[in-house]
C-alpha cells in the first residue's frame, strides 16, 4: 500500500536567477519547481536527450502547424543535418513552405490586426502573423512544373512513395538551407502523408492539365504505409517528437502500432484540447489505449506555442549533449533505408 | 454593379486567370501555361480569351502608375 510519506517526496524548490543562465541552465531551474508547463518542458528536454543517447531509437519528428514559415526552417534542416532527428513525417504545408524559400522566396513578419481585404487587392496571404507575398507561391508552382516533368521523365511511370518524392524535390534544388535539400544529402526521409492537401497538389493540377501533357508524375500513399513500417519494425526502440498533432502525428502512432511495438519515448507540444476527441489534444494516456504508446513509455505532453517550447527544448538537449557529441542514427547505421 | 478599385478595361491583370507574378507588372497566366505557352506576361497586356474579373486586386492601377513614372 502507497503511504503518506511515499507521496509526500520532493518538495519544490523555487527557481533562482542570479545573473546570466544559459536555456539549459534555465530548463534546470524549471526542472527543480517541477510544476506547471515549466515541470513538463523540462521533463520534454531530459526524454529527448534519453531518445537521442539511445543508440537503439530511432527518432521521429512529426509536424502539423505553420511553424516552416513561422520561423522553424533552419532548425529543422540543423537538426536533420546533425543526425538528431532520424524521420520527419510532415503536413505538404509546412514542406512547401520550405521549398518557396528554396527556390527565392520569403516569408514576412506581419500582423494579426490587418486588413485582410486589402491584403487580397495587394495579393499577399497571411498565416496568423506572417505574410506571404502570392508570387512566391506562383514562382514555386511554376518552377514544381518543370519539377514534376523531370521527376515523371527520370522515373519513367514508375509511383513514387512521399519519401523518394521529396528526395527527388530534395535532389533538384540547391538551397543548402532548404529542409528538403538536407534530407536528400543526409538520406533522411521526409514523409507527407497528405502530399495533395498543399500547393505539391495544386502544382500537381497544373502539371497534369497541360494539353498533350504525356508524362505523369505519381505518387502513391500507400507505400508510405509500408516504408514507415518497416521502418518502426526494424528499429529496436521508436520515439517521436510532436508538434501539433494532427495526420503527421497519427501517420507515427500508426506505424508504431502496425509494427507491433507501440512507441517508447514521445513528447507531444500542442495546445489543443483532449475533450473535442481530435488527435492534436488527445492525451498520451488515451494513445496507450490504442497500443500505440507503451504503458510504460517515457512520454510527457507540453502545452504551449512550438514556436516557443521546441527550440528551448532543442538548445537545452544540445548544451547537454555537448560538441563532441556524435550520433549515427540506428536507420543509417543499419541501412534500413537500402539506400 | 462595379466593384470597388475594379477596372472593365481588358488587361491581364484584371482577368480570371490572374496570379501575380512580379508585382505589379507582371501576372501569371494559368490558361496559357495549360496551353504550353509561356504564362509570364505583362499585367497591362491581354489576351482573346480575357475573362471578367471576379477579383477586385490593384494589379491594373498599380501597373499602370508604374507605367507613368517609367
Amino acid at each position: 500500500m502507497v503511504e503518506r510519506k511515499d507521496i509526500l517526496q520532493e518538495p519544490v524548490k523555487h527557481i533562482k536567477i542570479n545573473g546570466e543562465l544559459t536555456v539549459d541552465q534555465l530548463i534546470r531551474q524549471f526542472s527543480n519547481s517541477g510544476s506547471f508547463g515549466a515541470g513538463r518542458l523540462s521533463a520534454a528536454c531530459n526524454i529527448y536527450e534519453r531518445m537521442l543517447r539511445d543508440e537503439e531509437c530511432t527518432v521521429f519528428l512529426a509536424l502539423a502547424g505553420a511553424v516552416v514559415p513561422a520561423g522553424m526552417r533552419s532548425l529543422i534542416a540543423d537538426l536533420i543535418r546533425e543526425r538528431l532527428i532520424d524521420v520527419v513525417v510532415s503536413t505538404g504545408a509546412n514542406i512547401v513552405h520550405d521549398a518557396i524559400e528554396a527556390v527565392g522566396g520569403h516569408h514576412y513578419k506581419g500582423h494579426w490586426k490587418v486588413d485582410d481585404y486589402l491584403l487580397y487587392k495587394y495579393h499577399i496571404y497571411r498565416i496568423y502573423d506572417i505574410f506571404v507575398p502570392e508570387e512566391d507561391f506562383i514562382k514555386m508552382d511554376h518552377k514544381l512544373v518543370k519539377i514534376y516533368d523531370s521527376i515523371a521523365a527520370e522515373n519513367e511511370g514508375k509511383s513514387l512513395s512521399s519519401k523518394d518524392f521529396t528526395w527527388e524535390l530534395g535532389k533538384r534544388l540547391n538551397d543548402p538551407e532548404s529542409i528538403l535539400r538536407v534530407a536528400y544529402e543526409t538520406k533522411t526521409p521526409i514523409f507527407l502523408p497528405a502530399v495533395r492537401d498543399s500547393e505539391f497538389g495544386y502544382a500537381y493540377l497544373l502539371h497534369a492539365s497541360r494539353k498533350n501533357v504525356n508524362k505523369l508524375l505519381k505518387v502513391d500513399a500507400f507505400k508510405d504505409v509500408l516504408e514507415i513500417t518497416e521502418i518502426c519494425k526494424r528499429s529496436p526502440k521508436i520515439g517521436m517528437i510532436v508538434i501539433g498533432g494532427g495526420v503527421p502525428r497519427n501517420t507515427v502512432q500508426s506505424a508504431a502500432l502496425a509494427s507491433k511495438k507501440g512507441l517508447d519515448y514521445a513528447v507531444v507540444i500542442t495546445m489543443d484540447r483532449a475533450e473535442t476527441g481530435g488527435l492534436s489534444g488527445s492525451t498520451l494516456a488515451e494513445t496507450v489505449s490504442w497500443g500505440k504508446v507503451k504503458e510504460k513509455a517515457d512520454k510527457i505532453m507540453v502545452i504551449g506555442d512550438a514556436m516557443i517550447i521546441f527550440p528551448l527544448i532543442v538548445a537545452s538537449v544540445i548544451e547537454r549533449l555537448g560538441e563532441k557529441f556524435e550520433r549515427t542514427p540506428y536507420i543509417q547505421r543499419e541501412n534500413l533505408l537500402g539506400t | 454593379m462595379e466593384k470597388e478599385g475594379f477596372s472593365q478595361e481588358k488587361f491581364c491583370g484584371n482577368c480570371d486567370n490572374h496570379n501575380t507574378y512580379n508585382y505589379p507588372d507582371q501576372v501569371f497566366c494559368t490558361l496559357r501555361l495549360l496551353q504550353n505557352k509561356n504564362p509570364i506576361v505583362e499585367t497591362l497586356w491581354h489576351c482573346a480569351e480575357w475573362i471578367p474579373s471576379t477579383q477586385g486586386c490593384y494589379c491594373v492601377q498599380e501597373a499602370k502608375k508604374n507605367k507613368t513614372k517609367k
